[in-house]
C-alpha cells in the first residue's frame, strides 16, 4: 500500500471519528429519540452511563415515579394522560428500560402493547378493572369473579378456562355455544338443544336405569361417552346398564 | 474479450454476489414473516466472529502463523467471510438508523466483492489465458498471433490484478468502520 494511500486513509477514518463525537446522534446513535426528548440528541451521556447503558436513577432524576400519570417533569398537570390511571407508583422497582426505548431503532424491537404486569406489586396485580376496560360481551357481563380465573397476566387470549372441567367438547358436541347456553347465558345450560338429545328420551333411559334425578346432566356425564359416569350412579348404574345392553343385543342376536 | 471468459468466470461470480443479496432478502424477509427479528439484531456477533477467524488465511498466507494447510485456510476464509457477511447484512437489514454502521456495511460488501474477484477471476481468468496461449500454441499459431488472440483475456486480467490491490485498503476501512460501530455498542449498550 502506498504511502499517499495510507494517509488519505487515515485522514479520512479520523474525520469520521470526529464526526462520531460531534454528531453522536447521526453517526451511532440507534434512530431518532422521542420528540420529548429530542432536544437530548447529541447529548448520549444525559441518559446512557459508559458501558451500562440507559439507567433508570437518570430517568427518575426528571421523571418522579410518583408524578408519572399525574404531573409532568416541571409539576404540571397532564391534560390528557396516556392511561386511565396512574400505575408507576406501584412498580415494585424502577427498571424504565424494560417498557421504554426511546430510539426509533430499539423501539422496532419491542413488542407493542405487551406489558410484564410481574412489574406491578402483587395487590395491583389483581386489580385488573383500573387499567383495562372489562369486555361487555354477554359472556363476560356474566363473570363476577377475577379475571385471572381464565386469564393469564401473559395474554388475554387464550383464555385458560377450560371447558374440560365441565364437559368435553368433543366432536359430537363441537356446537355453538347457544346452543347449549341459550341466550348466551352462561350461568345455565341444557342439553335438550339438539335433537339427539330429546326430553323424552332423556327421560325414558334414565327411568330404564332406575334413575330418577336427572336433571343435571353434567353432574354425571363429562363427555359423549355414555358409558364414562362420575358420581354416585356411575359404578353400579353404569354396569348394569351394560349389562342390560349385552342382554339386549344378544337377544337381537 | 472473449465469450468464455465471461461465461466461465464472470458469470459464476455474478452467480456468488448475487446468491448473498438473494439470501439476504429471502432471510430478511423470513425474520420478519415468523416475527423473528430479535434473532436478526444479534446475528451481527457471530458473523464477526466468522469474518475473524476467516482472517486466519491471511495470518497464514504471510506465515505469520505456521499451523494448518494453506488451501483449507482459505477455502475457510471464503466460505467464513460469504457466511459472516451474510449474518451482517441480515443484522442491518434495510433499515437505516446510523451512518456509521451503514458505512461498516457498504465497506464490507466492496470487500467481499474485492474478494470474490480474487477468489474467482483472477485465478480462473489466469488458468484461462495460459490455457487458451498452449492451445493456440498446439495449434501452431505464431507468437504475434497468439498475443492478439489473448490480448483481450490479458487486458482484462491486469486490470483485475490492479483492483486486486485494493482489497488490503478496503479491508482496513472496513475493519475500522465495523470497529467503531462495535465501540460504540459496548460504549452505550446496557449490559448489566
Amino acid at each position: 500500500m502506498s504511502r499517499t494511500l495510507k494517509w488519505i486513509l487515515a485522514v479520512n477514518l479520523a474525520v469520521l471519528a470526529i464526526l462520531a463525537f460531534v454528531y453522536p446522534h447521526l453517526m451511532v446513535g440507534p434512530g431518532k429519540l422521542i420528540p420529548g426528548h429530542a432536544k437530548l440528541e447529541a447529548d448520549c451521556f444525559a441518559c446512557h452511563s459508559a458501558f451500562t447503558g440507559a439507567e433508570s436513577q437518570r430517568c427518575t432524576t426528571c421523571h418522579k415515579p410518583q408524578d408519572i400519570g399525574k404531573l409532568t417533569t416541571v409539576g404540571l398537570p397532564i391534560d390528557k394522560p396516556l392511561t386511565k390511571t396512574p400505575f408507576h407508583q406501584k412498580l415494585v422497582s424502577s427498571d424504565c428500560v424494560a417498557c421504554h426505548s426511546d430510539h426509533a431503532g430499539v423501539k422496532r424491537f419491542r413488542t407493542t402493547g405487551r406489558f410484564n404486569h410481574l412489574l406491578l406489586e402483587k395487590t395491583a396485580r389483581a386489580e385488573c378493572q383500573t387499567c383495562h376496560k372489562a369486555p361487555t360481551d354477554d359472556l363476560h357481563r356474566q363473570v363476577t369473579g377475577q379475571c385471572s380465573q381464565c386469564h393469564s397476566q401473559d395474554k388475554w387470549t387464550p383464555a385458560t378456562f377450560d371447558h374440560r372441567k365441565y364437559f368435553e367438547l368433543d366432536r359430537d358436541h363441537n356446537v355453538q355455544c347457544v346452543t347449549c347456553h341459550v341466550r348466551n347465558d352462561y350461568s345455565r345450560y341444557t342439553c335438550y338443544g339438539c335433537h339427539e338429545h330429546s326430553e323424552q328420551k332423556i327421560r325414558r333411559e334414565h327411568i330404564e336405569e332406575g334413575i330418577r334425578d336427572f336433571n343435571n346432566c353434567v353432574e354425571c356425564h363429562r363427555n359423549a361417552d355414555e358409558h364414562d359416569i362420575r358420581g354416585d350412579f356411575g359404578k353400579g348404574r353404569g354396569e348394569g346398564k351394560d349389562s342390560k345392553r349385552r342382554k339386549r343385543e344378544k337377544d337381537d342376536d | 474479450m472473449t465469450h468464455n471468459l465471461w461465461r466461465s468466470h464472470i458469470l459464476p461470480f455474478t452467480l456468488l454476489v448475487g446468491l448473498l443479496g438473494a439470501a439476504t432478502l429471502v432471510g430478511d424477509f423470513l425474520l420478519h414473516r415468523f416475527n423473528l427479528v430479535w434473532i436478526g439484531r444479534y446475528l451481527g456477533i457471530p458473523g464477526t466472529l466468522l469474518i475473524i477467524a476467516s482472517l486466519f488465511y491471511s495470518l497464514r498466507k504471510r506465515k505469520m502463523i505456521a499451523s494448518g494447510n494453506v488451501k483449507s485456510w482459505l477455502r475457510m476464509h471464503e466460505v467464513g467471510t460469504w457466511l459472516g457477511s451474510l449474518m451482517v447484512l441480515l443484522h442491518a437489514g434495510i433499515h437505516f438508523n446510523a451512518i456509521l454502521p451503514w458505512l461498516a456495511t457498504v465497506a464490507m460488501g466492496v470487500n467481499v466483492i474485492s474478494g470474490m474477484v480474487g477468489k474467482l477471476l483472477l485465478g480462473r481468468s489466469r488458468e484461462h489465458v495460459l490455457g487458451q496461449r498452449d492451445h493456440y500454441q498446439l495449434r501452431g499459431m505464431s507468437k504475434e498471433d497468439i498475443e492478439r488472440a489473448v490480448f483481450w483475456d490479458a487486458v482484462t486480467l491486469d486490470a483485475m490484478a490492479k483492483w486486486r490491490k485494493v482489497h488490503i485498503p478496503i479491508f482496513i476501512v472496513f475493519a475500522v468502520l465495523a470497529l467503531g460501530h462495535i465501540l460504540s455498542i459496548f460504549l452505550f449498550w446496557g449490559w448489566a
